[in-house]
């Protein structure tokens, strides 16, 4: 494990495992990221990826293991409260509140979020409205989300999660189904959010992404965790590149 | 929401609705009594229905605790009518926190299955409480003051509104609205989906328990039947879905419209009242799903195609 920055991580896992029925999905993970670290977490897919953002997030408890934040326990903390800690998300399948306008999606973020939120209207409208000029949906904060493009709904999605003002932020796949521009796009929000000092955990398919974003990458296979250092090191691991393309015939 | 000429024009409809006892006949009055406690019932079915998004069928279990609550503390402890009301929401807001706890964890068709059992369930145990009648019934001091009830049936109808407009723009009233919308995603922001949907439920109870109460003392005696009514929950339903659900001044105006409308049916063609009542509603919600409100709102910019729109939506 690569040595962090401040005493305490921002979050650690400790042997975090979820078992569902007889299936182990997450098998035994630990990990740390500190503030203002990138950890990329690649694996094929059914790899327990989501499952382990879902643990981290609340809304799956883990069968075992420990999860802190800032050195203290939150592994059977509920989800809202998760969030008053600072922890905020994307989902992989996206969850806008559909009969809402952009604005009135993030204001939620900026009202409730970290520390309880803003709890001002006029504060929170304000605050969400430069969350959505910083995403790049400055244009369209009139616009109802289910009216939305899916690029647009990704930076709402982003904008959402900034709303509530996270130290740390786990990104699943934001970068799905976005062109080359696009991507580029998000790497440099995702750098920006890095740069205001929060921990992220970026999830993604797109490894050439990873490889430009990630101060550590870790994967998983199998719910386990295979590999974890810096980009290049782990993404020319051979047990890594086996998981991604199988065995090389000799 | 609340914008200045909104308060003007609610202002001078709170004046000239206070100012019916003076000119209106005994009739109309009564009928006013009536209309301004089913608006009420349907506002506060609005805060759980239309803005948090579970249809409760429960709500006429408050009506009926509220109704009771009022009834025994007036008749078994001879307490005067306030003291009366305050019994009764009490009972249904430590009912609805009670109850809401578990059954809030339900989502949609569930969570209204739930609620329907809870009304049955109370009309039993109440038929079967020696201090509240049975099965008989309790009557209630007799007080003849039409006008009297009808300010107050108003003054509780403009408080309820006014709580719901101040939620529609508030932080609370966000996080309702968000838990209606995603409520999983809600969580994920911060809202804490259990409390407020629990503090929603409360509010709503109140509301309609204070409601159940005047009606209990305006018509001197209740019954299990007609306090625990699941068709009043019903008309709940049925008056802001035809308003507006989620909107302040939907459900008010819609339950006007509809006591209005069954009023004149039941006094021209008696017996087939309720089945063109019927007719009115099975229209209104293929031609505007959305309610009243919806339809004031967009239709001037696409007149009948409003409805066309509203017909292809349905998938009818």
């Amino acid at each position: 494990m690569s040595a962090t920055a401040h005493p305490v991580p921002v979050v650690q896992a400790l042997g975090l495992t979820k078992r569902f029925q007889g299936l182990v999905s997450v098998d035994g993970v630990s990990f740390s990221i500190a503030a203002n670290e990138i950890l990329g977490l690649i694996g094929p897919n059914g790899a327990g990826k989501t499952t382990l953002v879902n643990m981290i997030g609340g809304t799956i408890a883990p069968s075992a293991g420990e999860l802190l934040f800032e050195g203290k326990p939150i592994t059977d903390a509920p989800v809202h409260r998760r969030a008053h800690a600072g922890i905020g998300r994307t989902f992989q399948v996206m969850k806008p509140f559909p009969g809402m306008t952009a604005l009135e999606n993030v204001t939620v973020g900026a009202l409730f979020g970290r520390d309880g939120g803003l709890k001002d209207m006029g504060k929170a409208r304000e605050a969400a409205r430069g969350w959505l000029e910083f995403t790049g949906l400055g244009r369209r904060i009139d616009t109802r989300a289910d009216e939305l493009g899916g690029p647009d709904r990704k930076r709402l999605e982003f904008a959402k999660a900034l709303a509530l003002r996270p130290k740390l932020l786990l990104l699943d796949e934001v970068m799905a189904g976005l062109n080359p521009v696009e991507v580029d796009e998000v790497i440099e929000l995702i750098k920006a959010v890095r740069g205001r000092g929060v921990a992220l955990l970026v999830i993604e398919h797109v490894v050439k992404a990873i490889r430009r974003l990630s101060d550590r990458v870790m994967v998983l296979h199998h719910g386990q965790k295979i590999a974890e250092g810096d980009p290049a090191s782990v993404l020319s691991d051979p047990r890594v590149v086996e998981a991604y393309l199988g065995k090389k015939r000799t | 929401m609340m914008n200045k000429k909104t308060s003007i024009a609610a202002a001078i409809a709170v004046a000239l609705l206070a100012s019916v006892p003076l000119f209106g006949s005994d009739v109309v009055v009564q009928f006013g009594i009536d209309a301004l406690s089913m608006a009420t019932l349907a506002q506060a079915w609005n805060l759980m229905g239309g803005f948090t998004g579970y249809p409760s069928f429960g709500n006429s279990v408050f009506y009926g605790l509220g109704a009771y609550g009022t009834a025994i503390a007036m008749t078994k402890f001879g307490m005067p009518f306030g003291v009366g009301l305050a019994a009764g929401v009490a009972a249904a807001t430590s009912c609805a926190a009670l109850v809401g706890l578990p059954i809030l964890r339900l989502r949609g068709p569930y969570f209204a299955i739930a609620t329907l059992g809870v009304n049955g369930a109370m009309a039993e145990i109440v038929s079967n409480l020696r201090i509240a009648g049975a099965d008989v019934g309790l009557v209630l001091p007799l007080t003849r003051n039409d006008a009297s009830f009808y300010e107050l049936s108003l003054a509780l109808l403009v408080f309820c509104t006014g709580c719901v407009a101040w939620a529609a723009t508030s932080r609370f009233g966000m996080g309702l609205v968000a838990i209606r919308e995603d409520e999983a995603a809600a969580s994920t922001m911060g809202v804490n989906a259990t409390l407020y949907k629990v503090a929603a439920f409360v509010l709503a109870a109140a509301f309609t328990a204070v409601a159940g109460g005047i009606h209990a003392y305006w018509s001197t005696f209740i019954d299990p039947a007609s306090a625990f009514d699941s068709t009043l929950n019903v008309r709940m339903v049925i008056m802001c879905v035809f308003g507006g659900p989620g909107t302040v001044f939907g459900p008010v105006v819609g339950s006007f419209i509809l006591s209005a409308i069954y009023e004149v049916l039941a006094a021209q063609i008696s017996t087939a009242a309720a089945l063109l009542f019927g007719v009115v509603i099975v229209v209104a919600v293929i031609f505007m799903p959305k309610g009243l409100a919806d339809l004031v709102q967009q239709a001037p910019g696409v007149g009948w195609r409003y409805f066309v729109r509203n017909i292809r939506e349905n998938g009818i």
